[in-house]
């Protein structure tokens, strides 16, 4: 049977444009200090990639401890270091799940390069990049002083970080 | 609430469809993973016996007694006795080995210890064994895994690493599981060859009581213990 994957196509790639769209209704303005750290937290992540390549857990710390550092930041710079970590919190247990089926296909005999570990890696490859795509543009927007709030996330951080 | 709840179960639904779209191509085909292990081989076979070479002994009484016994082997298991590439090597080890490519190294010690030909094919089957369940290149792919993983956290890589695992290839040491899988195997082709496995546990027997006129038990004390194969290979024949 075949399906017309067209519409799915369409609303996948409708969901993917929203998960980056601007929001311009963060409650202030924030100033120009605010906006480099709001800016950085996402750059943590991107610095963490290229240090840490391939320990999955290196991004997730970085974004971690940025984000221990900015506790008692304003609420702008809160908000988008949460924003990060979140994102690199599911990434960092897609990647661990790879990095240690990689692991395992090394090591252990009774484990191969099959057709499902090889469509895990290039899936892990795709979100990695898509992830990297939008964090690169958040931290762009952020660093101009605009919100950026994803898809999930957003709303996520919402309910995590009070004014 | 419920709106991220049902954003979750999108975002994972769409993670999991990706990865579900993905898994319908053929990788292994396109990226041809089966052929490239074969071509590996082969160089890692080619290189690995250019190494010994030197020492082989292509004609003459001994090699003609192992050849006709992979002969008879391979014959009643339906295996190209061509594709084997029997060496033997003047060495007083006790020691047969299988090497990348189908290249299977038997030492003149382990000729000498054996006390008739169906100790000898016992070794003979196992080793072939070994080549038919892939075990080598197994070994092999898992070794250079280690070499992978270490060079990674250390930062180290180079020839330290590469000797060391091509020299892992002659010990003959490979994973317990692996090596019962082989006796298993072994004692099938001896049965449909015609030769009664007890040969074969009797010299793992006789190896396990470590004979000192045996020599050097190189081939015994890599594997494991002999007096236990002895035994489920006994239990096996008898079935």
């Amino acid at each position: 049977m075949a399906i017309d994957c067209t519409g799915i196509v369409k609303l996948v790639l409708e969901h993917l444009q929203g998960s980056i769209k601007m929001s311009s209704t963060f409650i202030y303005h924030p100033t120009e200090s605010e906006a480099e750290k709001a800016s950085n937290s996402y750059l943590m992540s991107l610095i963490a990639i290229m240090v840490g390549f391939p320990l999955p857990i290196i991004n997730l710390m970085a974004t971690l401890f940025f984000y221990i550092a900015n506790r008692k930041s304003t609420y702008f710079v809160r908000w988008h270091c949460i924003q990060a970590l979140l994102s690199q919190l599911s990434l960092f247990v897609i990647n661990t799940i790879g990095f240690w089926w990689t692991v395992s296909v090394l090591v252990r005999e009774d484990e191969h390069v099959s057709n499902p570990y090889l469509a895990y890696i290039i899936t892990v490859f795709v979100v990695n990049i898509f992830e990297l795509a939008i964090t690169i543009s958040a931290a762009i927007k952020t660093r101009k002083g605009q919100h950026v709030s994803w898809w999930f996330y957003g709303p996520l951080t919402q309910m995590m970080c009070k004014p | 609430m419920k709106k991220t709840i049902l954003q979750a179960f999108i975002l994972l639904s769409m993670a999991a469809g990706i990865y579900l779209l993905i898994s319908r191509v053929d990788w292994m085909k396109l990226f041809r993973v089966e052929k490239m292990t074969d071509a590996l081989e082969q160089k890692l076979g080619d290189v690995v016996w250019a190494g010994m070479e030197e020492q082989a002994i292509e004609e003459g009484k001994e090699y003609d007694r192992v050849d006709s016994l992979v002969t008879a082997i391979c014959k009643s298991n339906g295996f190209e006795r061509k594709k084997i590439k029997l060496h033997i090597m003047g060495d007083s080890e006790v020691n047969a080995f299988a090497l990348p490519d189908r290249h299977m190294v038997v030492h003149t010690g382990l000729i000498n210890a054996v006390h008739n030909n169906d100790e000898l094919s016992g070794v003979l089957a196992h080793e072939i064994a070994h080549m038919e369940l892939s075990h080598v290149m197994k070994k092999l792919l898992k070794q250079m895994g280690y070499t992978l993983l270490i060079s990674i956290t250390t930062g180290e890589a180079g020839g330290g690493a590469i000797k060391e695992l091509l020299g892992m290839l002659s010990s003959t040491a490979y994973d317990r599981k692996l090596e019962k899988d082989a006796d298993i195997k072994a004692i099938e082709y001896l049965k449909k060859a015609g030769i009664s496995p007890n040969g074969f546990a009797d010299f793992l027997y006789r190896l396990g009581e470590k004979d000192g006129s045996l020599g050097s038990l190189s081939w015994i004390s890599t594997h494991p213990d002999s007096k236990e194969r002895a035994k489920y290979i006994r239990d096996e024949a008898g079935q």
